[in-house]
């Protein structure tokens, strides 16, 4: 090597294109590519969550890191495999273990011999100017009305996305043929990824609107209703909670997913002052008290309020799901049997970790949604009550709980 | 009046304060008995089994002062964060609840929070809440009480990093004493044993560390013996800043023993699960690496046996032994060379004079 070519990487690095990329979760990879790219990125889109993100990030992560971690670290390397150089990530204060990824993953990227500049959408310095300014500094963008553009039509793809899945549990115990309503969604998925303007978004979820009232439904179906509640990144990523909506809605059960995508980025990115209605947050904040009367960091206080107003609503059951040694989630995991016991409300707490395996799971919801399917019949006739509190300790254990 | 002070978590770091501020207010506190197997067992049998070890024992207190110790009323205080933005554990943070939750009694549960980070739930109205339920609201006497527990606090953390250890030196500020021993310090190896209070010190859970150290002809050194800002040059050493309320008990103590020379091994002590330590260790575990000190991790948890954690604790002050002495016969050996040569260039001076 000659002594001039330091001098030349030098400059190379300076004008080398910045290609981004940024962990995935779900369908998140649509709105916040959509995002980057109208701000003039250069992305690195990685693969959905895999095995193959997952046991990268397994073997260069401790063992007792909790699960999206380990797909986070996943996703990165494949990233810079596959020539990104900038990595996204956010660190936000007082939650969980969340706050130390972005710290922790450096670390051990740098560690791994990669080259790459981090960013980090840092929480404590406030939420929106910082989203806006490190989503410029990633993409190089300097104009505030691309900027405008990219989180509008970000904004707008998180909406529709949620629109058509929200669609999609109600139709999928329904429908006679069954399959029809998948088929539907992952075609608009599609259209509304590469929609390039708000209109185009609009246009794809009227469309997709229009086929799913094609569908024949059945009508007299006896529908059982459950709430699907639980850690953040488990509830919204497919891969990690081994698409329990799918089979739930197979086996004729409407799933309501108390998080949707949208409902997190507007409790995130309005101030405070703009909102009108209650927040999921505030309102289990407000439901929870009686179990849980302060927040402890991650979902817990939702998951707890959420199955309070599940009873309150009479809702046949839920569904709380946590990856393995999630903390906030341990603590909702001890207090969720007191709460099923005291509101009469059947909950299962499902545990997910890289070694989980899916028939374990899917044999455990068949007897939950059983087990729902009697409680409903005898609350029909009337033996039962729901807000029976005088419950003795030993009778109805009404709660499957465990790992695998 | 009697409330029941769970011989567990908190205990630990606070009863020295606890003790002196309700003793003052006129109430009797009772503490539970010492950690014992049976106990354990029955704390884990109320919360799932997922939950650390610490949180399944204070369960298990809990119990035993409401079955053993004939007390109706549980102080269990809920510490959110010690500083602004730096939260705890959320099992620390959430533990009354928990203990309403998981513990089917008829009881009166004192829930005190303290959270730094919002502006009215600072230390003052954190006390005021604790004896407000046993009727006892005139301020004045609050801040009073909170004087008294100070002193019997910081007489605890005086002693304790003088170099007595915690729990002789929590024995001796209860007694309202101040001692400062002279120490011989003939200890061969010294090394830096890192764990929360809770875990170190509760002799079931450690299982008498210290003494077995000791039986080795180890002095071992915890965080109590660093002051506040050693540990926070510690964290700086390690290139993080402070995330979890007891991080500095941990990565920091654990940065400044790294990077002193007297200290020749670290020992950390962790229970199975726990979350935030499973961050600490693996950045510790790395820096170790960098600074070239020996390290050796415990995880424990309620099946743990005696011997294979005393057999590694024997290995590893072994291995200690070796690389001292090796270090001390490579440096003999350097000042042999170096005399050699001294010796060399004063003969060959001598034969120039002669010549």
């Amino acid at each position: 090597m000659t002594p001039f070519m330091p001098i030349l990487d030098n400059i190379n690095k300076s004008d080398k294109e910045k290609i981004v990329a940024f962990p995935q979760m779900g369908n998140i990879r649509i709105p916040v590519a959509a995002a980057l790219k109208a701000m003039g990125a250069n992305l690195y889109l990685s693969p959905e969550n895999n095995k193959e993100a997952l046991s990268l990030g397994t073997r260069h992560s401790s063992e007792t890191v909790c699960l999206p971690y380990k797909l986070n670290l996943g996703n990165y390397i494949q990233a810079l495999e596959g020539g990104a150089n900038v990595l996204l990530m956010f660190s936000a204060p007082g939650t969980c273990r969340l706050g130390n990824y972005a710290k922790m993953s450096e670390a051990k990227l740098r560690e791994l011999g990669y080259d790459f500049e981090f960013i980090v959408f840092d929480m404590y310095k406030g939420k929106f100017l910082e989203i806006v300014k490190k989503f410029s500094q990633a993409t190089g963008n300097k104009s505030i009305s691309n900027a405008y553009k990219g989180i509008k039509i970000g904004l707008a793809k998180f909406d529709a996305l949620d629109e058509i899945e929200r669609k999609l549990f109600w139709l999928r115990p329904r429908e006679i043929q069954s399959g029809m309503a998948e088929k539907i969604y992952l075609s608009s998925r599609y259209s509304i990824d590469k929609a390039e303007t708000v209109e185009d978004v609009k246009k794809s979820v009227l469309e997709a609107m229009n086929k799913y009232n094609s569908v024949e439904i059945d009508k007299n179906k006896g529908i059982l209703k459950v709430y699907f509640t639980g850690e953040f990144f488990v509830l919204l990523d497919p891969f990690t909670n081994m698409n329990l909506e799918k089979e739930l809605g197979l086996l004729g059960v409407e799933v309501e997913r108390t998080i949707m995508l949208s409902d997190w980025t507007n409790q995130t990115l309005i101030p405070k002052w703009h909102r009108k209605i209650e927040t999921h947050k505030e309102r289990a904040i407000r439901k929870a008290n009686k179990y849980l009367s302060r927040p402890v960091g991650g979902e817990c206080i939702e998951s707890v309020g959420d199955t309070v107003f599940a009873a309150e609503c009479n809702i046949d059951g839920v569904v709380h799901v946590a990856p393995f040694n999630c903390i906030p989630e341990i603590v909702s995991q001890c207090i969720l049997p007191n709460v099923s016991k005291q509101e009469n409300i059947p909950v299962i707490s499902l545990l997910m970790d890289e070694q989980t395996g899916k028939a374990g799971m899917v044999t455990r919801l068949e007897a939950f949604v059983d087990l729902i399917k009697r409680q409903r019949k005898v609350r029909k006739t009337g033996t039962l009550q729901r807000k029976t509190t005088n419950f003795s300790l030993k009778s109805n254990p009404r709660i499957l709980s465990g790992s695998v | 009046m009697k409330i029941g002070i769970p011989r567990a978590l908190g205990y630990y770091n606070y009863y020295p304060f606890w003790f002196g501020f309700f003793g003052s207010l006129g109430i009797e506190v009772v503490l539970s008995d010492r950690t014992t197997k049976k106990l354990v067992s029955e704390g884990s049998a109320l919360v799932v089994s997922e939950t650390c070890l610490p949180v399944k024992i204070y369960m298990g207190h809990v119990l035993n002062l409401l079955e053993k110790k004939g007390v109706d009323i549980i102080y269990s205080p809920s510490i959110q964060s010690i500083d602004h933005k730096i939260y705890n554990c959320s099992k620390l943070r959430g533990l009354p609840d928990l203990v309403r939750n998981v513990v089917k009694k008829d009881f009166l549960l004192i829930e005190p929070t303290l959270d730094k980070s919002e502006k009215n739930q600072g230390l003052y109205q954190y006390l005021y809440e604790s004896v407000a339920p046993l009727g006892i609201t005139d301020k004045k006497a609050i801040k009073q009480a909170s004087k008294v527990g100070w002193a019997y606090q910081n007489n605890y953390i005086g002693m304790a990093k003088d170099g007595m250890h915690p729990m002789e030196a929590m024995e001796t500020a209860l007694k309202g004493k101040v001692v400062i021993k002279s120490r011989k310090s003939d200890y061969p190896i010294s090394i830096a044993v890192l764990a929360h209070g809770y875990n170190l010190y509760d002799d079931h859970i450690s299982m008498k560390v210290f003494k077995k150290l000791e039986n080795l002809g180890v002095k071992a050194y915890t965080s109590e013996n660093l002051s506040a800002e050693q540990m926070q040059e510690g964290l700086n050493v390690l290139n993080t800043n402070l995330y979890w309320a007891n991080e500095l008990e941990i990565s920091g103590a654990a940065g400044s023993f790294m990077t002193n020379k007297k200290i020749d091994g670290v020992l950390t002590i962790t229970a199975f699960g726990c979350g935030p330590d499973s961050l600490m260790i693996e950045r510790i575990t790395r820096y170790a690496k960098r600074l070239q000190k020996p390290l050796l991790n415990l995880t424990v948890d309620e099946h743990t046996g005696e011997a294979g954690f005393i057999t590694r604790i024997e290995a590893f002050t072994d291995m200690l032994f070796r690389r001292k002495r090796a270090s001390i016969i490579q440096n003999l050996n350097k000042q042999v060379e170096i005399d050699l040569e001294r010796e060399e260039i004063s003969h060959s001076r001598e034969t120039i004079v002669k010549v």
